[in-house]
């Protein structure tokens, strides 16, 4: 800031900032590619000025002052401009020159967000680290108790079930009489939940299908991948590999005509339909595709005209109790695909779960429940959403799966887990303390894109742009020079990196326990935690 | 006694008086047999456990022990390298288990666990073996490998985590080909071979290699059978089993191979062969845009750059040139200072101004220094006023051809002349009129001489006269003449002034006189204003007063308003320099022969008394057309008043300094002429200002205070305009950036976006804030 300027509210310091570049001019060899590769152009070559005093005691000497100029890197200090922590500078300088540190002090960017009373929105996460997930521990070890299993030497069956399960005697019964009886797929139990086509970009979603069906096709390993709400490319939707997903309808309702019109020529059923009513990580509120990630390609997969910006509303507009939404959107879901494919619901995890699950149970088509925890994570949402809504997944998944114990349907109705599996990087623990906790399955997120695209966002408030389009790894860019960046075969191939290395920890986690050919949904005696309160709520023991 | 016979066999019962004997028992039984001698036992077994192990109380002697009955489990575990352990029957499990070196041969099946964790010894088997066969088993580099040889079959999970040793396994009487070995053999398997009889199918490839046997390999097998088949007294299989092409071995990979894990197609193969091949050429949206395979880098060219560098040259006005009223490119004039085109500078005041040195010199508070970009960092400005002297002796433009359009210019003050002069340079006829006896309004009038010297303001007016011909004195102006004169003329201009001054209602006010008759009669040193003088109006003009009054004798000279004072600049430094004194708040309640009564009842004691509180313009010989607001005539942006042939610049439109009303009459002499022209009066777009922001001021000493023209023009940061440094070509990492020349005239700097990163280290080092970085166009 030059001297002689107006000092005004929102004039900050390099101080005040949550990120801090740190720049070591002796080691920088000024070529400009921190600069150029910066996505919010939070630094620039700067000229600096250095006065020299040379001066001598003795008395006739002149004192003369003098001036240098050089050149070095300078951080911006205006809003718009402040470093999110990317640290692309890092990525990209020859000398290890230049980094971004958190400011350890109080971020006061934080109170200047708000200009022209624009609340801050942002993508990624709820950037907290705590987990209640990563505190679960595994405490019934069997050794001589139960037949005790070897990971790595006995054979596994990780699997889990999609569908509705009739009782015993209700499935004989319509055997005998020949009835309807629900559909449902055996899948491997961490899937890739919903993120549209248009929240990542085309690189990004056809590395995470293409690593899906090479999981399917050459491992064996049925695992699905959810498309989001953003419709589904028309030749994935007329190829094999369909049965590998699961399709998403939201309020929003965008590409479901593209859908409509390649039923009659799809070669296989989806894997499901998924119905969004919330995301965990902005309960109560809708989404919003920016018009400028509304390009020409996203335009046709959603089937809406380019540059528009895309909402979707917070609820379904033609939707008015539980009975109705639920009654109403599984059958005519179910109906699409002449009932052969499973139709269950997404919310948001809340104290108001129970009764729609309690609804799910009285409806022989509803296949199960998906619940999203509050550390889910969002391609854009107000920031005040995303800290301050939402509830924890644990205790929900808890209440739902104690409550269906209740009434006996434990085995009848699968619960799906999401949010914040894996936060930490524990994914395969952390799925496997859900599954306990009464989970039949896990849906992640943000975990394959830090795992498979290396996505740089942390619980830090790192990053966190995916919303406006400029995502330095090119996930959630629709600009080319950006998605560009990433590779689709690369993405297939860490995708499939990340299921078969959790395979294994997952199996090391359950094969103590003396399962291998059931997935211990539900199998709470297991675990153990160092905290009273969390101990009784969890309906877990207590640890020390 | 008789010697005892100790190679003859003794008979040890597992059973005595029809009870089974533990094994505990039969255990102590054998070892003292062995303590006293015995070198071959026979056990008849009852399920006693490990039979024939841990015979190492017998030393370095051979012990014999053949185990009837039923042999238990563990027959032979940690087993002695001394002895040899004969099962004449079927085996039960984990027969050799943690077998350090005995020779076990059984003569029938084993069931499970058969040398399970064994390191030495060998194991025959005439028969087939359960499961877990194999396993655990070690080579210690200090002893021969443990052996196994089985004639039948192995069950399930055979060899898991073997580290060591051989396993021949001879397939013999086999059903099925794929059960020589059972289920999901060797996983885990680190060390040692297996050699197997007929086809091999499941084992665990990640951890073992299947091969055919090389010729030491297979001179060992064929060797070592005969030594097998006697064991357990089958030689005549040799001849059938010494098909070596039935032989195949099974080897643990090593941590090498292992590394490179099962093959497993590559991605790239995959989405070749199965994703595309499914989909179609381009993958997933293949058919709804072209797809490009692989990855670009992070620091990209050309068309994929996210942010490319723009030179910005004449896209934005400088600081000062956008402040002057009058519109002078000041910018322009430093430039040329430094091409050494110091004449050309000079003259081209002219262009803009008729008094570059009169007013630019000397009256103007020159508000182009006051926005020059310097004083962002408390530099000095760059001096304009040096250049406005030295246009002095400038010698005159060219007028352009003459037109026959005839202009009446009402008033021949500042604004006025410089209507006039503008006009005149367009090669039209203008006429001033004017009801005093000279040219040059206030200029002249009332401005003390001690502004300006005297040579400089008769030098510039003279410069005036000879351009602008037409110019008719002492013409009072009223209703009737001005009807006629815009009915004469073309256009008319009204560049009268506000020459009526602002009085006050309070008593007295006739004792004191106004600030404009008192500068007229002081310049011309008519007035004796006494000792005291108190001066109502604490504004420049006021000032003026105030250093007049000063120069006339006055000593003690007060200046009141009622808000603090407006007055700055020069003049206020002058005033405060000869002793005058400025009060604020003061209102006057009345005028007294003592002096001015102030409300509060302080009399401040004045011989003279002026009011110096702003000049309204006398508008009365307007017809009834022409709108007036608020005591002033209403003009548009081009100084055009509610009569379109009608004009009105300088301070009949609202006060301002003189460089306000040279500004407005050259606003008005433009339009004017493009209207002649039968354009529209309006000439474009106004150029934005540059943000100061984008200007670097480190490159100056900011000790410098430039006092001549060519430091000055050094100095100037010819903000948004290229000073051709070459300083962007010297920054760019790339070598990017190139400066062309136009024409041999002009100069472009350019970018090759071959070659440029977009870093925007052109824009951050440029001087002069020329360069810029903007998004690319959208792909």
């Amino acid at each position: 800031m030059s001297s002689n300027r107006k000092l005004e509210p929102s004039s900050l310091s390099l101080n005040d900032l949550p990120w801090q570049i740190v720049y070591n001019n002796d080691r920088c060899s000024l070529c400009g590619q921190c600069t150029a590769v910066c996505p919010v152009k939070a630094i620039e070559l700067s000229v600096f000025q250095k006065r020299i005093i040379k001066i001598s005691i003795k008395k006739d000497k002149n004192q003369v002052n003098e001036y240098d100029t050089f050149y070095g890197i300078s951080q911006k200090t205006r809003v718009e401009n402040a470093c999110i922590g990317c640290a692309m500078c890092t990525l990209v300088c020859p000398n290890d020159a230049i980094a971004p540190i958190k400011n350890p002090g109080l971020d006061r960017l934080k109170f200047h967000v708000n200009q022209q009373g624009i609340p801050r929105r942002r993508g990624g996460r709820r950037n907290s680290s705590q987990s209640i997930l990563d505190r679960i521990k595994f405490t019934r070890i069997s050794m001589l108790t139960d037949p005790a299993l070897d990971a790595g030497r006995h054979e596994f069956e990780m699997r889990t079930l999609l569908g509705r399960v009739l009782s015993p005697r209700e499935n004989m019964k319509r055997l005998r009489e020949k009835g309807w009886i629900p559909p449902v797929r055996e899948i491997y139990p961490l899937i890739i939940g919903g993120m549209s086509f248009g929240a990542l970009s085309p690189t990004m979603w056809e590395g995470l299908q293409m690593g899906v069906a090479y999981l399917n096709e050459e491992l064996g390993m049925p695992v699905r991948m959810c498309t989001g709400e953003g419709g589904c490319p028309p030749r994935l939707l007329r190829s094999r590999f369909l049965k590998y997903v699961i399709l998403q309808i939201a309020s929003g309702y965008f590409g479901w005509d593209e859908i409509i019109h390649a039923i009659p020529h799809m070669k296989e059923d989806p894997c499901a339909i998924e119905i969004k009513y919330g995301q965990g990580a902005k309960p109560g509120d809708g989404g919003l595709l920016m018009w400028h990630k509304v390009n020409k390609l996203i335009a046709a997969i959603r089937g809406v005209p380019a540059g528009i910006s895309l909402p979707s509303p917070p609820t379904h507009q033609t939707q008015y109790s539980i009975e109705e939404s639920v009654a109403k959107m599984i059958l005519s879901m179910s109906m699409a695909w002449g009932f052969r494919v499973p139709v269950y619901p997404k919310i948001s995890a809340s104290s108001t779960s129970l009764a729609v699950l309690n609804n799910l149970t009285r409806n022989d088509y509803a296949s199960g429940l998906a619940i999203d925890g509050e550390d889910g994570g969002t391609g854009a949402a107000y920031a005040v959403s995303m800290d301050h809504m939402g509830h924890p997944i644990a205790s929900c998944i808890r209440d739902n799966y104690l409550d269906l114990i209740k009434i006996g349907k434990q085995n009848e109705i699968p619960i799906f887990a999401g949010g914040g599996i894996g936060k930490n990087g524990n994914l395969a623990a952390n799925a496997a303390a859900l599954i306990m906790l009464g989970a039949s399955g896990v849906q992640i997120g943000k975990y394959a894109m830090q795992a498979a695209a290396g996505c740089v966002g942390t619980e830090e408030d790192r990053c966190n742009v995916c919303n406006v389009g400029i995502c330095p790894k090119g996930i959630t860019s629709q600009d080319p020079r950006l998605y560009r960046r990433l590779d689709p075969e690369d993405v297939a191939q860490r995708i499939v990196d990340l299921f078969v290395s959790f395979d294994t920890e997952l199996k090391k986690i359950v094969a103590p326990l003396g399962r291998s050919t059931s997935l211990p949904i539900g199998m709470s005696d297991a675990l153990g935690i160092d905290d009273h309160a969390a101990a009784e709520r969890l309906s877990i023991k207590y640890v020390v | 006694m008789a010697k005892m016979n100790t190679d003859a066999f003794i008979k040890i019962p597992g059973k005595k008086d029809d009870k089974r004997i533990p094994s505990r028992v039969l255990e102590e039984i054998i070892h003292r047999h062995i303590k006293n001698g015995r070198k071959s036992i026979e056990v008849e077994g009852f399920g006693q456990h490990g039979i024939g192990g841990r015979l190492w109380g017998a030393g370095n002697e051979k012990i014999h022990i053949r185990i009837t009955g039923q042999s238990g489990q563990r027959a032979g575990s940690l087993g002695t390298a001394n002895t040899r352990i004969e099962v004449l029957g079927p085996a039960s499990d984990d027969i050799g288990w943690l077998n350090a070196g005995s020779e076990i041969i059984v003569h029938g099946n084993a069931s499970n666990g058969v040398m399970n964790g064994a390191a030495q010894g060998k194991v025959f088997i005439g028969g087939s073996i359960g499961a877990r066969g194999m396993t655990m088993t070690k080579r210690n580099p200090r002893f021969e490998p443990p052996e196994l040889w089985v004639l039948g079959t192995a069950g399930d999970y055979f060899g898991e985590f073997m580290a060591g040793g051989i396993a021949v396994i001879c397939g013999q009487d086999v059903d099925k080909e794929d059960q020589i070995l059972g289920y999901r053999p060797l996983v885990g398997m680190v060390g040692g071979k297996v050699f197997v009889r007929g086809s091999v199918k499941g084992f665990s490839q990640k951890d073992a290699r299947l091969s055919h046997l090389n010729d030491e390999e297979w001179n060992w097998l064929l060797i070592h059978l005969g030594v097998f088949l006697e064991n357990i007294n089958k030689t005549e299989l040799l001849t059938s089993f010494s098909n070596r092409s039935q032989w195949q071995l099974l080897e643990a990979k090593s941590p090498g191979e292992k590394a490179e894990g099962p093959e497993k197609p590559s991605m790239s193969w995959f989405r070749e062969q199965v994703w595309d091949k499914e989909l179609g050429k381009g993958g997933l949206i293949g058919d709804l845009q072209e797809t490009k395979k692989g990855s670009i880098p992070l620091i990209t060219k050309g068309d994929l750059r996210r942010y490319i560098p723009v030179w910005e040259q004449g896209r934005y006005m400088a600081p000062c040139q956008a402040a002057c009223p009058t519109g002078i490119p000041v910018r322009e004039r430093w430039n040329m200072v430094r091409l050494e085109n110091i004449d050309e500078a000079i003259s081209m005041g002219l262009e803009y101004t008729p008094f570059p040195s009169i007013v630019c010199g000397y009256l103007c508070p020159s508000p182009c220094m006051a926005s020059c970009t310097r004083n962002q960092n408390y530099y000095s400005p760059i001096d304009v006023r040096l250049l406005g002297k030295a246009g002095e002796k400038v010698k005159l433009p060219k007028p352009s051809k003459k037109s026959k359009k005839r202009i009446a210019i009402i008033g021949a003050g500042p604004g006025g002349i410089s209507a006039a002069w503008h006009l005149t340079l367009k090669g039209h006829t203008p006429t001033l009129f004017d009801t005093g006896d000279t040219i040059g309004g206030k200029i002249s009038s009332v401005i003390p001489g001690s502004r300006i010297p005297k040579e400089t303001l008769e030098a510039e007016l003279n410069r005036v006269k000879e351009v602008i011909p037409d110019i008719k004195l002492n013409q009072a102006i009223n209703g009737g003449e001005f009807l006629k004169i815009k009915n004469d003329y073309d256009f008319t201009i009204v560049a009268v002034g506000s020459k009526r001054p602002r009085s006050l209602p309070v008593p007295g006010i006739e004792r004191a006189v106004f600030a404009n008759d008192f500068l007229e009669s002081s310049k011309k040193d008519k007035v004796t204003p006494g000792k005291r003088v108190v001066i109502i109006g604490a504004g420049n003009v006021g000032c003026d007063v105030a250093t007049e009054a000063h120069r006339l004798g006055a000593k003690e000279i007060t200046m009141i308003d009622v808000q603090e004072p407006a007055a700055s600049g020069r003049e206020k430094e002058d005033a405060q320099a000869i002793g005058a004194s400025f009060r604020w708040p003061c209102f006057t309640k009345e005028i007294t022969k003592k002096g001015v009564v102030l409300q509060d009842g302080e009399v401040l004691k004045a011989d003279t008394i002026v009011i110096s509180i702003g000049d309204i313009p006398d508008l009365d010989f307007l017809d009834e057309q022409i709108t007036i607001e608020k005591g002033f005539i209403a003009v548009d942006k081009f100084n055009r008043t509610s009569d379109p042939r009608i004009f009105a610049i300088g301070d009949v439109v609202g006060q301002g300094l003189i460089t306000d009303a040279i500004g407005s009459g050259r606003r008005a002499a433009l339009s004017i002429d493009r209207i002649i022209a039968g354009k529209s009066p309006d000439y474009g777009e106004i150029l934005p200002q540059i943000d100061k922001q984008r200007i670097s001021l480190e490159y100056y000493n900011p000790r410098n205070d430039a006092d001549n023209l060519s430091d000055c023009g050094a100095d100037c940061a010819s903000c948004g305009q290229c000073r051709d440094c070459g300083i962007c070509v010297a920054v760019c990492p790339e070598e990017a950036i190139k400066r062309v020349e136009i024409n041999k005239q002009d100069f472009e700097y350019k970018v090759d976006p071959d070659l440029c990163i977009g870093c925007g280290f052109c824009k951050g080092a440029c001087p002069c804030g020329i360069w810029n970085l903007i998004p690319n166009t959208a792909l």
